[in-house]
Order: C-alpha cells, then sequence, then structure tokens
C-alpha cells in the first residue's frame, strides 16, 4: 500500500483510553500533496486516529512514520515541530484573545516570517481580515473555525489534519469551509481530514477510508472513477 | 491622631510590597498552571532558609540570595515534575492536597533542622532612617519596596517584550489550544511553577530581613498573600500587586486606629469580606477558580 511518495504512513495501530481499546490495527498513508478522507460513524474511533497521530493519544502499538521517521507515542510538540499540525475537533482557539494574537500564537513555534504567513491566512480568510483584532470569544461558529484553521496555518504544516472542519457550522460557512479546504488543496498541502458532511469530503478527497468500530473497513480510490455517495453513506450507517 | 497617618500609610506601603510579591508569586503559578498552590508559603519561608544556609556557607548576601533563588526554581520545577505532572489531570482537590503535601514536607524537614533555634537572617546593610517631612523612613521600608519595584518592573517588561507573557495567557486559556500550536506545555508547566517558587523565595528572603526566621513562616505569609490576591481580584498579576500594597496599609490603619489585633486578622477579615461582597475583587474578572 505505501509508496515513494507517502510522508505519512501508519500500520497496525492501536489505541484507546484506560483499558478501552478504541482502535484495533489501523492502517493508512497519505502522499505528497494528497487529501485523505476518514469517515465513519460517530465513535468509530477517527478523532482517536488523529489524536494518535498528532501526539494527544499514545498508541498501545503499531507504528507511525512522517516522512520515514517514526512519530508513534512522541510527544505533541515534538509531532508539531515536524510540521504535523492539527485542528482539532474542539478548536481548543484562545478565546479571550483576538484573532491576530490566536494567529501569531500559531507561528511561535516553527518561526517563520511571521508578517508574511499572516498576509498569507488574511488573503485565504478575509473575513479574519476584518475582525484581526476581534475577541475570538465573540465570534461566530463558522469564524471560529476559519481562526483554529488560519492558527494551523500559521504553523506552515506539511500535512493538515482536520477533524470535522463543518461540524456544527451553519450551510454558508460549510460552503466557505469546503471552498478553503479547495484552495487548500490547490496550494499542493497534504491533508487528513475527517468530514460527517459525505458531499463536502468527496468534493476535495483523493481517497478515503471507512472507520468501523477501530478497524479501517473500506478504503476507495476516489479518482479512479465515480463514487456512489449513497452506498457510502450506508457502509457507514449501516 | 492625624498627624501619624502619612506615617502609616508609608510604613504599610512598605508592607504591602512584600505582600505583592509573594500574592504575585502564586499568581504567576496559577496563571500558568491552573492550579493554586497551596504549599507555596512554605516555599517562601525555605527561600529565607536556604539564603540563611548559603550566607552561613561564607557566601556574600547578593549571591547567597541568587543561589537561593534558584535552588528555590529548580525546586519548584522538580516537585511540579515529579509530583504534581503525573495527577495534572486528576481531580484539582488532589492537586491542592499535593501541593500542599509537599509544603508540609518542606515545613517539617525546616523544623527538624532548626525547630528548636532562633535564625536570625540578618541584614547587609546598615539598619537607619531618614526624616522625609514628618514621616520616617527605613533603610528596611527602601529596601524592600526598592527591590520588589525593580522585580516587577522587570517582570512586566519581561512578560510584555518576549512572548512569555502571552504563553502564560494562551496555556491558562487553553492547555490543548498551547499544545496544538507546537508548546511543551508539560515542560512550561514546570518552569512557571518554579518561577513562581523563585518569587516566592524572593519575598522570603525580604520577610527574613524583618523577622527571625520560624518554619511556620509561611502561614503568617500565605493568608496574606491569599487575602492580597482575593482583594485585587483573583488571577489578575496586577491586582494582586495592588491587593498586597492595600493590605498592607489596612492592616497599619486599622492596627493603630482600631486596635493592635487588626495587624493578625486584617488578612483573615479581608478575605471573608471581599469574597461575601465583591467575589471578583478589585480587577478580577469571572471567578473561575479551580483548586
Ligand atoms: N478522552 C477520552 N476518554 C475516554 N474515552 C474517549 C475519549 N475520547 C473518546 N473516547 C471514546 O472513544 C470512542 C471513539 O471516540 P472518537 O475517536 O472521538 O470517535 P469519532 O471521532 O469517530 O466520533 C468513543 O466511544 C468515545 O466515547
Ligand atoms: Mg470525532
Amino acid at each position: 500500500m505505501a509508496t515513494p511518495d507517502d510522508i505519512l504512513v501508519a500500520r497496525g495501530v492501536e489505541a484507546g483510553y484506560g483499558k478501552k481499546q478504541i482502535l484495533f490495527g489501523v492502517d493508512f498513508a497519505v502522499a505528497k500533496s494528497e487529501v485523505v478522507a476518514l469517515l465513519g460513524a460517530n465513535g468509530s474511533g477517527k478523532s482517536t486516529a488523529l489524536n494518535t497521530i498528532s501526539g494527544f493519544v499514545r498508541p498501545l502499538a503499531g507504528s507511525i512514520q512522517f516522512e520515514g521517521a517514526e512519530i508513534a507515542g512522541k510527544p505533541p510538540h515534538q509531532i508539531f515541530r515536524r510540521g504535523v499540525i492539527q485542528v482539532s475537533q474542539a478548536r481548543d482557539l484562545f478565546m479571550d484573545m483576538s484573532v491576530e494574537d490566536n494567529l501569531r500564537l500559531g507561528a511561535w513555534v516553527r518561526g517563520g516570517q511571521v508578517a508574511d504567513l499572516l498576509d498569507g491566512v488574511f488573503q485565504s480568510f478575509p473575513r479574519l481580515a476584518e475582525r484581526r483584532q476581534q475577541v475570538v470569544r465573540l465570534m461566530s461558529g463558522g469564524e471560529q473555525q476559519m481562526v483554529a484553521i488560519g492558527r494551523a496555518l500559521m504553523g506552515n504544516p506539511k500535512i493538515l489534519l482536520l477533524d470535522e472542519p463543518s461540524g456544527g457550522l451553519a450551510p454558508i460557512f460549510v460552503n466557505e469551509i469546503a471552498a478553503i479546504i479547495k484552495a487548500l488543496k490547490k496550494t499542493g498541502i497534504a491533508m487528513m481530514i475527517i468530514e460527517q458532511n459525505i458531499k463536502l469530503a468527496l468534493s476535495v478527497a483523493d481517497r478515503f477510508l471507512i472507520l468501523r468500530e477501530g478497524r479501517v473497513s473500506q478504503h476507495h480510490d476516489v479518482r479512479s472513477g465515480a463514487v456512489n455517495e449513497e452506498e457510502i453513506v450506508r457502509s457507514i450507517y449501516l | 491622631m492625624l498627624a501619624v497617618l502619612p506615617q502609616l500609610i508609608v510604613s504599610g506601603i512598605a508592607t504591602g510590597m512584600l505582600y505583592a510579591l509573594i500574592a504575585l508569586s502564586v499568581t504567576v503559578g496559577y496563571r500558568a498552571t491552573t492550579v493554586v498552590n497551596f504549599g507555596h508559603g512554605d516555599l517562601v519561608m525555605a527561600g529565607a532558609y536556604a539564603t540563611f544556609v548559603f550566607v552561613g556557607s561564607g557566601l556574600p548576601f547578593a549571591p547567597a540570595l541568587i543561589l537561593a533563588l534558584a535552588s528555590l526554581f529548580l525546586f519548584g520545577v522538580l516537585t511540579q515534575r515529579v509530583f504534581m505532572q503525573p495527577i495534572i489531570n486528576g481531580p484539582h482537590l488532589s492537586l491542592a492536597m499535593m501541593a500542599l503535601a509537599i509544603g508540609y514536607a518542606v515545613r517539617g524537614g525546616a523544623r527538624l533542622e532548626w525547630g528548636s533555634e532562633v535564625v536570625i537572617l540578618g541584614r547587609p546593610y546598615d539598619q537607619g532612617a531618614f526624616m522625609v517631612g514628618s514621616v520616617v523612613l527605613t533603610m528596611d521600608d527602601l529596601v524592600i519596596s526598592g527591590f520588589v519595584v525593580a522585580l516587577l518592573l522587570t517582570l512586566a517588561i519581561v512578560f510584555h517584550i518576549t512572548p512569555i507573557g502571552r504563553l502564560i495567557q494562551a496555556v491558562f486559556q487553553s492547555q490543548r489550544g498551547a499544545a496544538l500550536v507546537g508548546l511543551n506545555v508539560h515542560a512550561f508547566h514546570g518552569m512557571m511553577w518554579g518561577a513562581g517558587a523563585a518569587l516566592g523565595a524572593a519575598g522570603g528572603v525580604l520577610l527574613g530581613l524583618l523577622v527571625p526566621l520560624s518554619p511556620d513562616l509561611g502561614v503568617y505569609t500565605l493568608i496574606r498573600g491569599f487575602a492580597a490576591m482575593t482583594l485585587g481580584g483573583f488571577g489578575s498579576p496586577f491586582g494582586a500587586v495592588v491587593g498586597g500594597i492595600v493590605l498592607g496599609m489596612m492592616e497599619k490603619l486599622l492596627g493603630f486606629y482600631v486596635s493592635t489585633v487588626f495587624i493578625d486578622i486584617t488578612a483573615y477579615l479581608v478575605t471573608i469580606l471581599v469574597l461575601l461582597i465583591r467575589p471578583s475583587g478589585l480587577f478580577g474578572q469571572r471567578a473561575t477558580v479551580r483548586i
């Protein structure tokens, strides 16, 4: 399954919380500039899988390699430094800080030209540029999601891990977020994205996997032909 | 009676500076880790004894002080790492009990070593006083106020020109968020716990200039530090400083005009009254204290 182009390769990943095991040997790979969607019903272990990559959950077994280096079980800050950057499901923003302060903190560790990075984010998110001094707590869910994605981009990620970016958002924001993710894809950044919105997921993904009770139950290449959305929904939920 | 008012205010400010420093040191640890160090008073006490030990080994006062603060910083980092970090996700009450237990252990150690003797740290300067108008300014007042003001200015500058202040805020608002922007939150907690211990230790050394050392020094200081924090607004660094100074003045004023009893009980009264009447204190926001 792994090809020389793969930057992220997970094999036999098992993880859980305390005595409760959630992932039972998960395999996947993400190639350079590739977008892989991780689908699955609620509670199937999608967030757990993403958090295991980013180091917030320690795997019980298995291997996760990023650019050839083993990152399984490393602490989050070390994984971040390699350019594996996550936008978590809860967003975890600094709610009482301004948009700009949130974004600047995103660039704090990996450094780089902060002014250029900021300009880049404000170009992708004109809505945030208008509200750069606004306190995040006072913003809508969609705007907060943009701050969360923007903050991750400030870290200049090599791979972006997005956990339900459209989750709980009003329809206009879902479209806006979808457009943003498509634009990001054009820049060539690799992404792994969890989505409940199958339409959105399939419109951006090159490949997708379906997680079921902690195992990869299906695996499709979207590029190789038309996919039947209904069939996918059925295989996720039934 | 009114003629002594300026004098009381000036002495009150000098004592209050000490309380301000201790309140601020608890606040730094609290802001960075969201955990209140209930054993903090004993680290204040340990700072004074550590300086005493280094001076006793023949070092001049200034290097002894610096070594003592460095030791307490290390002690803070290590105890956070070894005792607090493993239970950091547990109930806050466990963390409070752990901090208290560490404090008691330190106090026990001091009792074993110095429990039965009177230990005087001694001043590294000549005691003296100046008249400014009708107000007497002692060297102690000047040294303590000068040291605290210099320390506060340094901290204010460090917090504003380096990312440290912003990072403390970030960790306080969302630990997960701080980890998501690549901060090593564990290490950061340790460093800040250590910084709080070192700042508290500095307060202990200043206090040691004025009174004989005793293993129970921490009790005296912690209640005043908490009262100052409560008055200023729990968690607000600025509030901690203002609260400390106001508390120092209140002790002196009530102690003189009402009864000397108030010197000892003002801190308790202030805590109770503020919590009843205005729980957020002077500069606090929401009362989101997790013990
Ligand atoms: N921090 C946690 N502690 C204990 N159990 C958890 C935790 N996070 C998730 N779980 C459990 O793990 C399972 C998978 O959760 P999750 O990975 O969040 O699923 P998904 O993202 O696919 O909805 C669920 O049963 C959930 O209750
Ligand atoms: Mg999830």
